[in-house]
């Protein structure tokens, strides 16, 4: 039995014993495309700390125009996000951000965000995002 | 891969066993977990669908699950937590019409969906509903109580007193229900629905003749059986069932949930055509 | 014997002109605020409101109080009690009910009387700062908010009536103790169909700089004999709070005393401390009628 034998019966196994984790539930995907994700750098402008979703806007800066846009960005439910450890001061009018996520299918400047982190402390925090599989993090 | 030698044959072997088991485990589960934890009984013998009080948690209705395997829904978001005698979305027996809508809706990826707009969960639509939802068995006061945070916010009643169904009820978001306990299976009949919401997210129909009887049982601590028979003649050319299991989650507690008061999904799904 | 008479415009305008056409007036006629008079000899007129209308009010169908008021008396009865001898705020076994009409439909400093409809629309607006110690900004907001004849009510966009509102809203609540878990539930039949949970467990409140503020707050409770004490914070200030627009903000907090002094009457004070809005803490109190054999009606708010 060869190393290379081994390699790939271990990548088969990975493959067919992987259980999938990407579980976009159905409102997700009916406002957001899987197909278009975004990273956005920006200086945070409003946060409104209400249900269903928690919404950001940022102004990002495009780098060659030197335009900005401002972007809303959906994360999960005020009580979600407070479960994940954020507080209502964990992020203020100002603060530099860092997003992942994904954009939305209308086209407009909005995005449902996976992963937020603090530019100046490198903190990260969760999202409750409604494309992500944690259990009680799902929304709709 | 090469199948060169007896060595390899029999690795191949292993590996085939465990891709049967890992489908198996997906799409055959009646549990959701390997829980050690007893099921907890009230003091009569009854079976508890809430926590001892030493353990607070309550039922988080998952996004992995609908009435029946629909692959095209699958690839978009896995259903993992089907029953394993859920009909192919090909065996449904849906009228033409019913079809043709289920069907549009799903090429919409739900955009109508009555749910995002903050319309309540009726049927069981809030058994796949996630932020929890819990179930107070009240005995004295003649009622089972669903108290549930993504419906939103709202609670239903399931009468257990023996009362029958009014002759015509008032269509309502939740119908009129009834229960009664088949050993340890709590079996809720419901008429009396309006049409303004969906069964679940994917979009099943329904008319006002819709009737449903819910299963819910709990085979182990952390799993809700749901099961759930559709019986709407205007929508579907004979019964059928379908459903999922729930998982229990440890801590989650009933929290605010006021989806009316920034709701933006609306105006994000609107610019999907039709 | 004064009859509520609600007389509804189906203007365009959601509520506004039914608002100004809200009259309370003795049985033999009267004269509504928008100057038509109309003249009733032994007639009562009743307009129910759309059950899913989000301008419902509480003068919107013939209030039970009075429907009870015209039956014979209630024989009396004691409040019931579980085994422990806890008492019950909600049914006995085998029985329907749930709690009904308020004594009062709208919040108000307790001793002080002024006249209001059943929504909380004073009829005249100088005795504005007789119905709470407000502070001069908060004063202002209220005159505001009844000057407009209520209009900018959140509840016509479905904005829960959260708060003592919801004791005050149509369609009536039920008192649900949970001795598993140690909570008390309000199950709400007005508004939303919301449920408010009260933690019994000794938990503390988390601090309300800390969290989101919601609309039904943060609330531990303990028994105090037959008193069920209930402390609450961490609200938003995004509702009203009561009927008639009373403002608050996040700095509000609540303590509630429930308790059934008798089987058909919910005693409720509330003790309103915000000093943001109020120069000192004020209290309101009320009783509730149980509706004997009634049930809660499915109802929700629809835009």
């Amino acid at each position: 039995m060869t190393r290379k034998t081994f390699t790939k019966i271990g990548m088969f196994i990975g493959l067919v014993v992987s259980i999938p984790t990407a579980m976009s539930h159905h409102s997700f995907i009916a406002q957001y495309d899987p197909e278009q994700p975004v990273t956005l750098t920006g200086v945070v402008t409003n946060i409104d700390w209400m249900n269903p979703h928690v919404y950001f806007y940022i102004d990002v800066k495009d780098p060659t125009t030197g335009a900005i846009e401002n972007w809303g960005i959906e994360m999960g439910p005020p009580h979600m996000l407070q479960k994940r450890g954020w507080k209502r001061n964990s992020m203020k009018i100002g603060d530099v951000i860092e997003i992942e996520g994904t954009r939305a299918r209308n086209g407009s400047t909005n995005a449902n965000a996976r992963k937020v982190t603090m530019t100046a402390t490198g903190i990260v925090l969760g999202t409750a995002s409604s494309g992500q599989t944690i259990t009680s993090g799902k929304s709709d | 891969m090469e199948i060169k030698t007896s060595h390899t044959v029999k690795y191949f072997a292993i590996i085939v066993a465990l891709y049967a088991l890992s489908l198996q485990a997906v799409f055959s589960q009646e549990s959701n977990g390997a829980s050690q934890r007893p099921v907890p009984r009230w003091p009569d013998g009854r079976i508890s669908f809430t926590g001892p009080p030493d353990v607070i948690g309550n039922w988080d209705g998952p996004v992995g699950a609908s009435l029946a395997n629909d692959k095209i829904y699958n690839e978009l978001f896995p259903q993992t937590r089907n029953l394993p005698t859920n009909l192919e979305i090909e065996d449904v027996p849906f009228q033409p019409w019913a079809r043709k809508l289920y069907e549009t809706r799903r090429a919409n990826y739900g955009k109508d969906d009555p749910h995002t707009r903050c319309k309540p969960s009726g049927g069981p639509r809030m058994f796949h509903t996630p932020y929890g939802f819990e179930i107070l068995d009240l005995p004295d006061a003649g009622h089972i109580i669903f108290i549930s945070v993504g419906t939103p916010h709202s609670w239903k009643v399931v009468y257990m007193d023996g009362r029958p169904h009014p002759e015509s009820p008032e269509p309502s978001w939740f119908g009129h229900a009834t229960g009664r306990w088949e050993g340890d299976t709590l079996v809720i009949d419901t008429v009396g629905f309006n049409e303004k919401f969906w069964l679940t997210r994917e979009g099943f129909p329904h008319t006002a003749q819709l009737h449903l009887i819910e299963r819910l049982s709990r085979p182990d601590f952390d799993t809700l059986r749901y099961e759930v028979t559709i019986d709407d003649p205007g929508a579907y050319t004979e019964t059928w069932s379908g459903g999922w299991l729930i998982p229990w989650v440890d801590g989650n507690e009933p929290f605010d949930y006021l989806c009316q008061e920034n709701n933006l999904d609306g105006r994000h799904m609107d610019a999907i055509d039709n | 014997m004064v009859w509520k008479i609600l007389l509804r415009s189906h203007g365009n305008d959601r509520g506004s002109q039914s608002v100004d056409m809200i009259g309370t007036w003795p049985l033999t006629g009267g004269k509504v605020r928008d100057g038509l008079s109309y003249f009733l000899i032994g007639l009562v007129l009743h307009a129910c409101s759309n059950g899913t209308d989000a301008t419902s009010t509480p003068a919107a169908s013939p209030p039970e109080r009075e429907q009870t008021s015209l039956a014979a008396p209630l024989p009396a009865r004691a409040a019931p009690r579980y085994a422990d001898g806890q008492v019950i705020l909600d049914r006995v076994p085998g029985e329907l009910g749930y709690w009904g009409p308020a004594s009062i439909t709208s919040m108000i400093e307790k001793g002080i009387k002024v006249a209001m409809n059943g929504q909380g629309l004073l009829d005249n607006l100088d005795d504005a700062d007789k119905v709470a110690p407000f502070q001069p900004w908060a004063l202002a907001l209220y005159r505001y908010r009844q000057g407009n004849g209520l209009k900018d009510d959140p509840v016509r966009a479905c904005i829960s009536p959260a708060g003592p509102r919801h004791l005050h809203t149509p369609g009536g609540f039920r008192i649900i103790q949970d001795h598993n878990y140690n909570r008390v539930y309000i199950l709400f039949g007005g508004g939303n169909r919301n449920w408010r949970v009260i933690y019994l467990d000794g938990r503390t409140a988390p601090d309300p700089e800390e969290v989101v503020g919601t609309y039904y707050g943060h609330s531990t409770g303990h028994w105090e004999g037959d008193t069920l004490v209930v402390e609450s914070s961490g609200f938003n200030a995004r509702f009203w709070f009561s009927n008639g627009g009373l403002p608050h903000t996040e700095a509000l907090r609540l303590t509630e005393r429930f308790s059934r002094p008798d089987y058909h009457t919910l005693k409720y004070e509330v003790s309103i401390n915000d000093p943001l809005t109020y120069t000192r803490p004020w209290t309101s109190e009320w009783t509730v009628e149980w509706v004997q054999g009634g049930d809660i009606q499915e109802k929700f708010c629809e835009r």
